[in-house]
């Protein structure tokens, strides 16, 4: 399905990660290119958290690779990953609850020392969310949950990684606020961003992806383009619920 | 419903009485007035519960998701319950030991003595003054319960008054020296005779807190707010003048105390500055890093002893310095940041197989590193290094050019610079980079790696640090006593020192001063109080975690959020004054997160 593009920015390789001795993720296989926005689908508990953990080296796959712009950076620290251009946006965001706005946008640029850099990707993220910018002295914690979302994203942004992971952006908000959310995702997707996109709303993530991938206990059971997933009767019955 | 409630608290308020009573809190006490000849410590004991439960008493409720004020009225009713209850609950059980006779309680409550019995029944029979016991825990109560319904105007400088009042009265034995110090009449502050505030003394103090609170009240926020703006709104400067003016007294008070207050009492002052360090240290781990470390007592052994072995002291039992391949005769200013470094290098040692250990696990295994510590300088194996059971001695007096340390006073200048060098450090770093990664960390460790924060890396370096800053409190410990026991080691200093880091607030530097005044000094002022101490360190903590869990100084993060807290209480009360009705609002919630 892939069109020439050179290497993929980000790629597993047969990777299977163990809790104990439990495999939660076995021999899967994934590639990511710049610039793109892939899903990851699955139900609940098929492992799609880990793979992104898997990714930000917080676990260490106990088979294969996980290859980050050609360097194989699984079994280095997640500071590391980080360090290298991975950034996530939590599942439920996990703000600093008790930081205002400000903070935790600036921790999201911990590792950056260029103050120029960090002011511009300030403004790119109050552009993007002219929201954020009103609350910077708001504690994050007392946010609605859709700011919470924004101020989330923003927070991965300031790392101006080269490739941003999601995990359930639309988890626990309320219907309108998943439109919003999804409207957001796609305002980051035309900031040119790569992005990983872990979603249970099939729909919504594929109506916005290129690619998708869909898991099941913790194997790549599809892997296709949106347009085809959203065609696939496969898919239709299992996870777009016909609705 | 709600009348059950307030029984509760009332009766359980009794009981603390009962206990306060049976440990000897009361009896013990009679003699000891804080004002006049009328305010004992143990009337204060005896009523204080009774108090406490009107106040708890007539708290706002959380009603349907709503929070409820309660008027003055329903407050004094409530309160009035609730110490009524108190006071026969206490009162029952001073009737019942006054029918069986307290001769035969004695032998197993040896505080229940024939004073007690006098004294709690206010030399009536013991029917009158049960009565009388009920009508004035139930005033007490009231006053409590008032106090709490009160709008902040009031509320606030009352509070000051009652607080700073029986401080006073608590400092006796240092306020009047530093009076006689400076020549000043004191006769009219304490009583030559009973030794507490007299009424017009304490009528002074009170007047006197009570007019800087209500001023801070009045016109703090807005003070505050003007100097916040024109200094560009820094938190860290948005102080209120009176908080202004307190430091800068405060800091002057530290630097003048020990010529003040003279060598008996400098000497206490000097165990409180050991025991601010090890507070500043271990406030670097717990506070900042918010990692919970039981066995602090390791770093303040390891500095102790580390200096000993480096400054050439000799071992007790043989009178002789330990094997030269292990020990050297350094000056004191070249050992000390060996020592340190060999903290930190321990610190890092004593990290790493915790690292993956959080919460309760952690306590639990530093607990047990500190009582390793213990058992390791008192073991018979140790004897040829650190002199076992019998310690060592001829410790380095810190002497500069022959202008020595161990003087209680000059001690005093000592640790006080060491304190202040340690507070600028763990200042400068909590403002850092550093202390920024350790607040992520604290809060959410998991999102802090996600940051790029080496959670790993920071969790060292605050061992590493904390641990480097606690034995320089060891080696200062060491020059005081210029002498070194196993048993100046236990688990209990641990405690301590975690202790008045919880009482000051977790994370503030001024916090872990007053708390080591609080927890150190004040014991250590008060002889009488001595086998109390530690009653008083569990009761302080307690209800400094219950009634105000940032702690007494908390730090900057915590008191913005009060801040703008008092904020709204301002308006609320200014409102209030100029006749508006505040609407819904009511004074706001206290803050207890
Ligand atoms: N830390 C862990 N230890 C053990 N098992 C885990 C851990 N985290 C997740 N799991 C298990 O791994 C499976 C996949 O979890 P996860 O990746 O979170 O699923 P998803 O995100 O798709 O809902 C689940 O069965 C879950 O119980
Ligand atoms: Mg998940």
């Amino acid at each position: 399905m892939t069109t020439e593009r050179g290497a993929p920015i980000l790629e597993l390789r047969n990777v299977s990660t163990h809790y104990g001795l439990v495999a939660v993720l076995r021999d899967v296989d994934m590639d990511i290119y710049a610039g793109e926005m892939v899903c990851l689908l699955g139900g609940n508990a098929s492992g799609k958290t880990t793979t992104l953990k898997t990714i930000l080296g917080y676990v260490t796959p106990s088979e294969g690779d996980v290859v980050l712009d050609g360097n194989v950076v699984s079994g280095m620290s997640t500071a590391e990953v980080v360090r290298r251009g991975v950034s996530m946006v939590p599942e439920n965001r996990r703000l600093f609850p008790d930081m205002t706005v400000e903070e935790n946008l600036r921790l999201g640029a911990y590792l950056r020392r260029d103050r120029s850099a960090i002011e511009a990707a300030r403004e790119t993220v109050f552009e993007t969310f002219p929201r954020v910018r009103e609350r910077l002295k708001q504690k994050a914690g007392t946010l609605s949950g859709g700011e919470q979302q924004m101020v989330a994203m923003g927070r991965a942004l300031m790392a101006d990684p080269k490739v941003l992971l999601m995990d359930e952006p639309s988890m626990g908000l309320a219907p309108i606020l998943v439109e919003q959310v999804f409207e957001i995702i796609k305002k980051i997707r035309e900031l040119g961003k790569t992005v990983f996109i872990v979603e249970q709303n099939a729909n919504m993530a594929l109506s916005i992806a290129d690619r998708g991938y869909v898991i099941q206990t913790g194997q790549v059971v599809l892997a296709d383009t949106a347009q085809n997933l959203l065609q696939n009767p496969l898919m239709r019955e299992a996870y777009l619920g016909e609705l | 419903m709600a009348a059950r409630r307030w029984v509760r608290t009332g009766a359980f308020a009794g009981i603390v009485t009962i206990f306060l009573a049976l440990v000897g809190l009361i009896g013990g006490f009679t003699d000891v007035f804080l004002i006049g000849d009328e305010v004992t410590f143990a009337g204060l004991m005896l009523l204080l519960p009774a108090f406490v439960a009107g106040f708890v008493a007539a708290a706002p409720r959380i009603e349907g998701g709503e929070r409820r004020e309660m008027s003055l009225g329903e407050a004094a009713v409530a309160a009035a319950v609730a110490a009524a209850s108190a006071g026969f609950v206490f009162a029952l059980a001073v009737l019942f030991t006054d029918l069986i006779g307290d001769e035969r309680i004695r032998p197993i409550f040896l505080n229940v003595s024939p004073s007690l019995m006098e004294f709690v029944a206010f030399g009536q029979s013991t029917v009158v003054g049960a009565v009388i016991l009920v009508a004035l825990s139930t005033m007490a109560g009231v006053l409590g319960g008032v106090l709490r319904a009160a709008p902040p105007v009031i509320r606030r400088p009352v509070t000051a008054a009652v607080v700073v009042t029986v401080l006073f009265g608590f400092l006796q034995r240092v306020i009047p020296i530093a009076l006689d110090q400076l020549s000043l009449e004191r006769d009219w502050l304490y009583h030559p005779i009973h030794d507490g505030l007299t009424w017009v003394g304490a009528a002074v103090v009170a007047a006197i807190s009570a007019g800087i609170s209500l001023l801070n009240t009045r016109f703090g926020a807005r003070v505050r707010g003007s100097l916040s703006s024109s200094i560009g709104g820094r938190s860290g400067l948005a102080m209120s003048p009176v908080r202004l003016i307190a430091s800068v007294a405060a800091v002057a008070l530290l630097i003048a105390a020990p010529l003040l207050l003279g060598s008996v009492i400098s000497e206490v002052l000097g165990t409180v500055m050991v025991f601010a360090l090890l507070g500043i240290g271990l406030n670097i781990v717990v506070g900042y890093a918010g990692l919970l470390d039981l066995g602090y007592v390791f770093f303040f052994a390891l500095g102790a002893y580390s200096l000993a072995l480096l400054t050439g002291a000799t071992l007790n039992v043989y009178g002789v310095p330990p094997d030269p391949a292990i020990s050297g005769d350094l000056n004191f200013y070249i050992a000390i940041p060996i020592v340190m470094l060999i903290a930190a290098a321990a610190g890092l040692l004593v990290g790493a197989p915790v690292l993956r250990l959080r919460g309760d696990y952690l306590a639990l295994v530093t607990l047990g590193l500190g009582e390793m510590v213990t058992v390791l300088v008192g073991s018979p194996w140790l004897v040829p290094l650190v002199g076992g059971p019998s310690g060592m001695r001829g410790i380095t007096d810190a002497a500069i050019g022959g202008f020595a340390f161990r003087d209680p006073q000059r001690f005093y200048y000592l640790a006080l610079a060491f304190v202040a060098l340690a507070a600028f450090l763990s200042w400068r770093l909590a403002t850092s980079r550093i202390g920024r990664a350790w607040t992520a960390m604290r809060e959410d460790e998991q999102t802090a790696d996600a940051m790029g924060i080496s959670t790993t890396r920071f969790k060292l370096l605050a061992f590493a640090i904390g641990g480097a800053i606690g034995s320089l409190g060891g080696a200062l410990f060491a020059v005081k006593i210029g002498s070194l026991t196993p048993a100046s080691f236990q688990v209990i200093v641990s405690i301590q020192v975690l202790g008045l880091v919880i009482l000051g607030g977790l994370g503030s530097i001024p916090g872990v001063l007053v708390g080591a005044l609080v927890l150190v000094g004040l014991p250590g002022l008060l002889r009488e109080f001595e086998e109390y101490r530690f009653l008083a360190y569990g009761a302080a903590v307690v209800a400094v975690m219950v009634l105000r869990p940032q702690g007494l100084v908390p730090n900057v993060r915590r008191s913005r959020e009060l801040q703008e807290e008092e904020r709204a209480q301002d308006e609320w009360a200014k409102a209030v004054e100029e006749g508006e009705t505040p609407g819904e609002l009511g004074p706001p919630a206290e803050v207890t997160t």
